[in-house]
């Protein structure tokens, strides 16, 4: 029972990941890869602040969340104002700049990883406690993500992203949109790496390389980029199927590659027959639910 | 008179070639002025260091008095400043009305925290722009399309959605990059009355346009340009009537 609640969980984490990554390459059209780095920046504050000063877990988990929200400025500030292709060059090195970083510093146990994490739910309430909790939070990631790109700041963001100097004209100002887009979605990702570090009690440089890019990226290409479903059926999709295979009696030395192959072979297929992914994106924002609107766009005097 | 905007001395080199040459205009309320020049005069350009797209070599812009120096685009829109694009700019994956939506210079929904943490204002603001954008789109006479992709309308019309979305901002004074290129018919004569319609609700409107009888029939004053300099200011009538400047114009 134990191995279902762990890919629940893990489900419950990516699917906040997948969203908030969608958040700024999908609907804000920024193109950057070091979501991961923020997944580790919060895993590993909420991590140190909870075993070495031993504050609650229940404050860690939004310190860490906040401090990838904070850090996001860190590759936003420079790279935004030149904009475009800096960014996604910027990303990159922040990405391997920070794994190198918690690799040669010593309060975050260096290559070997933390250890020892404290835990949190699972030894008073179980852990279906934390299956609970990780869902939970997952839905409301989901809810509120939809909530903000039906809402007139989703309209905004979809103008950005369609034309930035047309924006700015329209007395927009793109760049503080843009720091805030990706703000949101790092803490998001430090949030789930808060979530992830307090279940395993182990985090890892090495979980936080660019392979975690291409896994994030595979979730929300193939579910649907620019949809709110399309990455939560991608993490579900991504997390279960390589997992599921392992129900099937293979000696682990085929087994490994066979996940590996499952994964590059989901992702070329989709490259030919659903470049959209299983949701396709609609041409046309979906969204306007802040305005007193009905479907003909007729006005709703009632709103009034 | 005092002018709504004014521009002094500007001046503008990319490299060897001079966009804008010692700049002086002036825009007024109520009234259309059209820029007039052969491609390459330096219109667009002069388009541009208004609006802050384009950083002057020297020189200074005002906009109702108020020093448009060191201000970037969009806070130059905020003081009143709205443009159109020669080639459009629309919001291709937002539909009709939309795009006019996004115009709104009191659009709080460009803030996270008000979304999230103050619905009831934001909402407020949505509700009265709804109500605005529809009268701008009936004025345009495109109400009928407003839940179109712009894509999917005729060339003139999506000019039309232009317009639209700079009238959106209650702008003091309104920049048009050709808005007559690639258009006839039916969005020609909205497109006119549009323009008339604005300069009469006290807009200071500025035009570059190639069609010289749109220019002769809605400006009421021109300006000839030629590689970055004004060479003449006055009636659009006596401009194009110019034999000097008519050669000029067509390079002969």
């Amino acid at each position: 029972m134990d191995f279902f609640y762990v890919i629940v969980i893990m489900v419950g984490i990516y699917v906040i990941l997948a969203t908030s990554f969608n958040f700024v390459i999908g609907y804000g059209g920024l193109i950057s890869v070091a979501h991961p780095a923020f997944f580790a920046l919060g895993a590993y504050a909420s991590g140190i602040l909870a075993r070495d000063l031993g504050w609650p877990v229940l404050l860690t988990m939004p310190i860490g969340a906040l401090f990838a929200f904070a850090s996001s400025l860190l590759i936003s500030l420079p790279s935004l104002r030149v904009s475009g292709d800096y960014l996604m060059i910027a990303s990159i090195g922040f990405q391997l700049g920070l794994v190198e970083v918690i690799k040669h510093v010593s309060f975050t146990g260096g290559p070997g990883g933390l250890t020892a994490i404290p835990q949190f739910l699972v030894r008073d309430y179980g852990t279906v406690s934390y299956v609970i909790f990780t869902l939970v939070i997952a839905v409301a990631v989901v809810l509120v993500t939809r909530r903000i790109v039906n809402s007139d700041y989703g309209r905004a963001i979809s103008a950005l992203r369609d034309d930035e100097l047309a924006f700015a004209t329209l007395g927009k100002n793109a760049m503080w949109l843009k720091i805030w887009v990706i703000a949101l979605a790092s803490g998001l990702a430090g949030l789930a790496g808060a979530i992830y570090a307090h279940y395993f009690r182990f985090v890892a440089p090495e979980q936080f390389e660019v392979l975690q890019s291409a896994a994030m990226l595979t979730m929300v290409v193939v579910g649907g980029m620019r949809t709110i479903w399309g990455p939560v059926i991608g993490a579900i999709l991504l997390q279960t199927l390589p997992q599921a295979i392992t129900f099937i009696n293979l000696p682990p030395s085929i087994l490994g590659p066979l996940q590996g192959l499952l994964f590059t072979g989901v992702v070329l297929l989709f490259m030919f027959f659903r470049p959209a992914g299983l949701i396709p994106a609609p041409a046309i924002w979906q969204g306007g639910t802040s305005a007193p609107i009905d479907r003909k766009g007729k006005l709703d005097v009632r709103g009034a | 008179m005092s002018a709504v905007l004014e521009i002094k001395g500007l001046n503008k080199a990319f490299g060897g070639i001079r966009v804008a040459d010692e700049i002086n205009l002036s825009l007024h309320a109520g009234r259309v002025l059209g820029l007039i020049g052969p491609n390459g005069a330096g219109k667009t350009s002069l388009f541009n260091l208004v609006c802050g797209v384009v950083k002057p070599d020297s020189g200074e812009v005002f906009l109702d008095g108020a020093p448009l120096a060191g201000l970037k685009t969009f806070e130059r829109a905020r003081l009143g400043l709205a443009r159109t694009w020669q080639n459009i700019r629309l919001f291709p994956s937002l539909s009709v009305l939309d795009n006019v939506l996004i115009g709104a210079n009191d659009y709080p929904g460009t803030k996270l925290t008000n979304v999230l943490f103050r619905p009831g204002m934001v909402r407020a603001a949505a509700y009265r722009n709804l109500e605005k954008a529809h009268g701008i789109l009936a004025r345009c006479g495109l109400s009928d399309t407003h839940d179109k992709l712009v894509s999917d309308l005729p060339y003139g019309r999506q000019k039309l959605v232009g317009v639209a979305r700079a009238l959106m901002s209650d702008a003091k004074c309104l920049l048009l990059d050709e808005p007559m290129a690639g258009v006839e018919g039916h969005s020609y004569a909205a497109i006119q009355a549009v323009v008339r319609e604005v300069a009469a609700s006290g807009i200071a409107v500025g035009v570059v346009e190639h069609n010289v009888a749109f220019v002769r029939d809605l400006c009421d004053e021109g300006v000839f340009m030629f590689s970055g300099k004004i060479l003449a200011r006055g009636a659009v009538a006596d401009l194009i009537s110019d034999r000097q400047l008519t050669e000029l114009y067509f390079g002969t």
